[in-house]
C-alpha cells in the first residue's frame, strides 16, 4: 500500500493544481489516470472475488473448493448443493425466521427511536438531558457485559426461545435514537406550530405531520436495522437453541460447528444469505450508502 | 375534564409518552442488566441460580486463568492492527475517489462496499475456506510466486488472519465515512492552495486532514469499540472456536465460552466488567480528544 501512496504522490507532486480538487484539473494526466484505474481495478477484484468465489463454489462439488481444483471460471456448475441444503437442513425455516425477525426488529426499533427522537429534539422537559446523556453513555458499554444478565432476565421472564426475546432487548438502539433526534432537529417548527393552531393534539401532530415528512429517514433506518438483525449472531445464538426457531446466522453457525463440516452446503447457505442483500443493495444503493454515511456522522 | 384532557393531549405529558417505549426497553434491557452484571460478578452461580455473595472470588479465579491475558492481548493486538490498516488506507482511497481523477469511481465504490453486505457469519464461512492451507488465498499467492502461509494453523498468524478479514470487510464502509467527511471541505480552500502552488501531499496535510479530523476521530472510536467486541470471527474461523494455542481467542469469545460452555456466569460477568472498564478508560481518553460538547447541538 505504501508504494501505491508513493506512486500517487510522485505523480502529483509539484503540480500546481492538484489531485484533491475536482474543479481545476491539470492537462496531461492520462498517465496518472491510467495508473489509478489499474490500482482500483486490482483492488476491486480483491474485494469482489471472495464473494464471486463463494457463489461459484456453492454450485460445485466439495472437491472443487480446495487446492488445485479451484477454478474461477464458471464451468461445471450444478444445483446439487442447494437441493441437498433444503433437503438435509431446515434452511427454508431459517430463512423465513431471518426475514420475519429482521422485519419485526426493524419495525419496533424504528418506531421507538422515531418517537423518542422526536421528544428529545422538539420538547423541553424535565429529565431530557439525563435521558440523553445516559443513553449516550451506554454506547460505551460492550454488549458482552450484558449477555449473562440478559440471558438470566429472559429465563426468569420465561421468554427463552421466543421471538420477543430476540428482538425487544436490542430495540432501544442509541445510534437509532441519535440519528432520529438529529434528523428531527431540522424539522420545521412552523409546521408544528401551524398544526397546533389547527387544534391537533401532540400525538396527532406526530402521526399526521411529522411521520409523513420524515419517510426517507424512516426508510433508511429501517433498512439498516433490518440488515443489522439479518447479520447479527451473538444475541440470537443465546436466545435460540431449537433448530426450528433459529435465524439463518445461527443455523449457519451451527452447521460450521460440526465435527465433519459440509462446506458445500455451507457455501450454498452463505450464498442464499447474501444474495438477497446484494439485490436489495443494487436496487436501493443510494439509501444504503447514504444511510451508512448518515448513521455514521449522525452520532458526531 | 377539560383540564385533564389538555394534560393528556397537550405538550406537557406528550414528550414523556413519546420517550416511554424507548426508555422502558432501555431501562429493562440495558440499565438493569448493566447493574446486574456487576452484582453477578460478585456472586457464585450454579446454572441460573444465584448462590450468594462471594466477594472478589470470581475475579481472583479469572485472573489466575492464563486464557484471560491471552484474550486481552489478542483483542488489543487485533484492535491496533485494524486501526493501523482501516484508517489510513480507506482515507487515502476516499481522497483518491473524490479527486475526480478516477474514472467510473462509483463502480469502484460499490465494489469496495460489497463485502460490507455480507454478514460476519458468511464472512467467516468464506475465509475459513479461503485462508485454509490449500484455500484460495494460498493458491493465488502461489500463482503470483509469493510464499503461502498456513494462515489458520499457526498461533502467530491467527490475529493477522483476522485483521486481513477485517480489512476486507470494513474498507468500503470506512471509505463512505471519510467521503462524507470530505464533502464538508470547502472547495475554495483547495483552489487557494493550488494558487499558492502547494503540493498534493502538503494540501492533504494542511487542508484535508485538519478539516476531516472529526471524521477520523469518529472512525477511530467506532473501530476501537468494534475491535474490543470481536466475537464472530474467532468463534467461527476455527473449529469450535479453538484457534491454535488460543492465538485467536478474544475477550468476547472468552466471555461467551465461560458463560455458555462452562456455565460459569459469575466469572463470565467478571470478565465482562473488566472489558467494560478497559473500554471506559479508552473512552475517557478519547472524550478528552473529542470533547463531549460535539454531541450536543
Amino acid at each position: 500500500m505504501t508504494t501505491t501512496a508513493d506512486e500517487v504522490r510522485d505523480q502529483t507532486i509539484g503540480r500546481p493544481s492538484l489531485a484533491l480538487a475536482s474543479g481545476a484539473r491539470p492537462r496531461g494526466i492520462t498517465g496518472t489516470k491510467a495508473g489509478l484505474a489499474v490500482i482500483f481495478i486490482i483492488l476491486s477484484l480483491l474485494f469482489v472475488i471472495p464473494i464471486y468465489w463463494m457463489a461459484l463454489s456453492s454450485l460445485r462439488p466439495q472437491s472443487s473448493i480446495f487446492g488445485a481444483n479451484i477454478n474461477l471460471l464458471p464451468t461445471g456448475l450444478t444445483f446439487d448443493n442447494y437441493t441437498r441444503l433444503f433437503r438435509d437442513t431446515p434452511f427454508a425455516k431459517w430463512f423465513v425466521n431471518s426475514v420475519t425477525q429482521s422485519l419485526g426488529y426493524a419495525t419496533l426499533t424504528v418506531a421507538v427511536c422515531a418517537m423518542a427522537g422526536f421528544a428529545l429534539a422538539k420538547y423541553r422537559f424535565r429529565g431530557r438531558s439525563l435521558i440523553f446523556w445516559s443513553i449516550l453513555g451506554s454506547q460505551m458499554l460492550p454488549f458482552q457485559l450484558l449477555i449473562v444478565p440478559l440471558f438470566i432476565e429472559i429465563v426468569r421472564l420465561g421468554l427463552v426461545e421466543s421471538y420477543l426475546a430476540a428482538i425487544v432487548p436490542l430495540a432501544a438502539h442509541p445510534i437509532g435514537l441519535f440519528f432520529m433526534r438529529q434528523y428531527m432537529l431540522n424539522f420545521s417548527d412552523d409546521l408544528l406550530a401551524a398544526a397546533r393552531v389547527d387544534g391537533a393534539s401532540e400525538y396527532r401532530l406526530f402521526w399526521s405531520v411529522v411521520l409523513p415528512n420524515i419517510r426517507p429517514a424512516l426508510a433508511t433506518l429501517f433498512i439498516l436495522f433490518a440488515l443489522d438483525y439479518w447479520n447479527n449472531l451473538l444475541w440470537p445464538l443465546i436466545v435460540f437453541r431449537q433448530v426450528d426457531h433459529m435465524p439463518m446466522a445461527v443455523g449457519l453457525a451451527n452447521m460450521i460447528s460440526q465435527y465433519k463440516v459440509s462446506y458445500d452446503l455451507l457455501l450454498a447457505g452463505a450464498t442464499l444469505a447474501t444474495l438477497p442483500i446484494i439485490a436489495l443493495f443494487l436496487l436501493f444503493r443510494k439509501t444504503f450508502m447514504a444511510g451508512t454515511a448518515v448513521t455514521g456522522t449522525g452520532v458526531q | 375534564m377539560q383540564r385533564a384532557r389538555s394534560f393528556v393531549f397537550g405538550s406537557k405529558l406528550a414528550p414523556y409518552v413519546f420517550v416511554a417505549p424507548f426508555l422502558i426497553i432501555f431501562i429493562a434491557f440495558r440499565v438493569v442488566p448493566t447493574i446486574y452484571a456487576g452484582l453477578i460478578s460478585l456472586d457464585k452461580f450454579q446454572g441460573t441460580d444465584d448462590l450468594g455473595f462471594v466477594g472478589l472470588q470470581n475475579y481472583q479465579k479469572v485472573f489466575s486463568n492464563p486464557a484471560l491475558g491471552k484474550a486481552f492481548n489478542n483483542t488489543l493486538f487485533y484492535t491496533l492492527g485494524t486501526l493501523l490498516i482501516l484508517i489510513p488506507i480507506p482515507l487515502l482511497l476516499a481522497v483518491l475517489l473524490d479527486s475526480g481523477r478516477v474514472v467510473k469511481e462509483t463502480v469502484f465504490r460499490v465494489a469496495l462496499f460489497l463485502p460490507a453486505l455480507t454478514s460476519l457469519v458468511v464472512v467467516s464461512v468464506i475465509f475459513r475456506i479461503v485462508l485454509s492451507k490449500d484455500g484460495l488465498l494460498n493458491v493465488g499467492l502461489a500463482e503470483a510466486g509469493l510464499p503461502s502461509n498456513a494462515w489458520l494453523e499457526s498461533a502467530s498468524l491467527a490475529v493477522p488472519s483476522m485483521i486481513i478479514v477485517a480489512a476486507w470487510r470494513w474498507t468500503g464502509v470506512n471509505i463512505i465515512y471519510f467521503s462524507s467527511g470530505l464533502v464538508n471541505v470547502p472547495r475554495d480552500l483547495y483552489e487557494a492552495a493550488a494558487i499558492d502552488g502547494a503540493s498534493a501531499w502538503r494540501t492533504f496535510r494542511s487542508i484535508t486532514l485538519p478539516m476531516i479530523q472529526p471524521t477520523v476521530l469518529f472512525v477511530l472510536v467506532l473501530s476501537i469499540i468494534g475491535g474490543f467486541q470481536l466475537f464472530v470471527e474467532p468463534y467461527l474461523l476455527w473449529p469450535f472456536g479453538n484457534s491454535p494455542g488460543n492465538g485467536g481467542l478474544s475477550v468476547a469469545l472468552l466471555i461467551y465460552r465461560t458463560a455458555f460452555n462452562n456455565f460459569n456466569f459469575g466469572q463470565a460477568s467478571a470478565i465482562g466488567v473488566l472489558l467494560a472498564l478497559l473500554i471506559l478508560i479508552v473512552s475517557i481518553i478519547q472524550f478528552r480528544l473529542f470533547g463531549g460538547r460535539r454531541f450536543e447541538r
